[in-house]
């Protein structure tokens, strides 16, 4: 029970502080005095709530790398400008860095990956390799949906895996109360004026 | 123990009435004294004399040299037999990852031994990577090094694929890493805790985290259709500490700038409610910029509904949030 209100009041925290950081990145848009569609809306949103929340890891997990590395790999303006506001100047600095050593790292398991595959596999058909086979298509599936997850190894991917989800959580969480909150704004107003 | 060495005798020339022992004995003992190095586990004492590997006598004489990790209860001898075993010799080679076994799998050694050279070599580099294995890792890493100035066996330190043999040491240990991992990851998703093996409980992983993504779309999209000007006040959603009132506080953000006095705040508890502006769709019905100016008179008149608390950060400054 006691670590449960910790991890309430660590994820409040951590609620917090995505919160900020998006509104702050959305915060950028304000400026802008073209129109938008919907769809720019929805873009515009959903980049910074993922840079936001990639931010509050402090770029100490390899996803939150892998997502600033996406991001900055969209040259696109916006993306530029919400990341500066977000993060502050050094830090996309530090960004271009990562995304070349990504880059790097990728060519290395690309190499690695062909090695291995050229090795040759067991064809037994024991009911343990079977299991296994099924583990593997798994992971490699998760290793599609985790943001960076194509460069890590088993260990690493379940470890990011864990904090990815959470980190996720907060994102829904919160973007939901938003949403929840400004739909029963609407609805109270809509209501006073009838 | 010994069931599945029997065929891997046959390179090897030792002390007949010692054959199976051996590599039992070899089995049992450096992985417990090696788990003792490093994570002091009691451990029974093995009964068993020290085995005799049979190898080269010069070979166990130039391992003893490298014996550093040996410790105070582990006679010189089998730990000196640990890097002898594990030397570069051809035969030799194929037995380590047998010895490393404590707990025998179900596959037997010999189908394994065409590719336990290389599933050895990579489990050497791969103990020698990796930082937290036992001492027998660094056993490992003494024979390579051993055999590399010693023998004309060219030892690659690339990676060279797959280890299919399941007895190492290494394979196990960074098994139950990831099994460590794996329960904690059941206890985050919700509904894993009864599901049982690796495959079905990465499913239900890979479809929360799935739903997780599709679910920020949806609220992303969601958030876009919401009429285009929010203020937010954001320090009333910060000063509520305990994370329950936090969602209360979500609704802090927002406030119609007109509103039945009473009705509304009676229905959520202690929220401070600010002006909300409005495009578009009540564009007529609603001041736009006007209203800027207007926030002080309403907040005063929120005063008297609003908990003390709440109170402090009205005045505080607020964001601006157009789309």
């Amino acid at each position: 029970m006691k670590a449960r209100m910790q991890n309430s009041s660590s994820s409040a925290l951590l609620k917090q502080e995505f919160l900020k950081k998006w509104i702050n990145g959305l915060q950028t848009y304000t400026n802008t005095k073209k129109e938008m569609t919907i769809l720019d809306r929805k873009n515009a949103i959903k980049l910074s709530a993922d840079i936001a929340i990639a931010s509050t890891r402090n770029f100490s997990t390899n996803w939150s790398r892998a997502v600033m590395a996406d991001v900055s790999k969209n040259v696109d303006g916006s993306s530029k400008i919400v990341t500066e506001k977000i993060l502050g100047r050094k830090e996309t600095c530090i960004i271009k860095c990562s995304k070349n050593i990504m880059r790097k790292s990728r060519l290395l398991a690309h190499r690695k990956r062909a090695i291995r595959r050229t090795i040759g596999r067991t064809s037994v058909k024991a009911a343990s390799a079977i299991a296994k086979e099924l583990v593997k298509k798994r992971t490699r599936v998760l290793k599609r949906l985790v943001p960076g997850g194509k460069q890590m190894n088993e260990i690493c991917l379940i470890k990011e895996t864990l904090d990815y989800i959470a980190s996720l959580q907060v994102q829904v969480d919160v973007m939901r109360n938003i949403a929840n909150a400004a739909d029963q704004c609407l609805d109270s107003t809509e209501r006073s004026l009838l | 123990m010994g069931f599945g060495f029997d065929e891997i005798h046959g390179p090897i020339s030792g002390p007949p009435e010692t054959d199976s022992n051996s590599f039992t004995a070899l089995l049992e003992l450096p992985p417990p004294q090696a788990v003792e190095l490093l994570i002091k586990e009691d451990f029974p004492a093995k009964p068993m004399p020290p085995p005799i590997f049979p190898s080269n006598i010069a070979l166990i004489d130039r391992a003893s040299k490298f014996s550093i990790y040996a410790s105070p209860d582990n006679s010189p001898d089998s730990t000196a037999i640990l890097p002898a075993s594990s030397s570069m010799k051809l035969d030799l080679v194929k037995q380590e990852p047998l010895e490393s076994d404590s707990h025998p799998n179900s596959s037997s050694p010999a189908v394994s031994n065409q590719s336990s050279k290389s599933g050895k070599r990579k489990e050497r580099e791969k103990k020698v990577k990796e930082s937290n294995k036992k001492s027998k890792k660094v056993a490992a890493n003494e024979a390579s090094e051993l055999s590399g100035e010693k023998l004309p066996y060219v030892h690659v330190r690339a990676r060279r694929g797959q280890a299919t043999d399941s007895h190492s040491l290494a394979e196990r240990a960074r098994r139950e890493k990831i099994n460590a991992r794996m329960k904690l990851l059941q206890e985050l998703v919700p509904g894993c805790n009864k599901i049982s093996g690796t495959a079905m409980v990465l499913d239900e992983i890979i479809n929360h985290v799935q739903a997780l993504q599709r679910q920020v779309e949806f609220l992303s999209m969601r958030l876009a259709a919401v009429n285009p000007r929010i203020d937010f006040n954001l320090d009333a959603v910060f000063a509520a500490e305990s994370g329950s009132s936090i969602d209360n506080s979500y609704l802090g953000m927002f406030d119609p700038s007109i509103w039945p006095e009473g009705q509304i705040n009676g229905s959520r508890q202690q929220l401070y409610q600010q002006p909300l502006h409005f495009d578009g769709l009540h564009q007529p019905s609603w001041g736009r910029e006007d209203d800027t100016s207007n926030f002080i008179s309403p907040e005063d008149s929120l005063l008297s509904y609003d908990s003390p608390p709440n109170s402090a950060s009205l005045q505080s400054s607020k964001l601006k949030m157009e789309l």
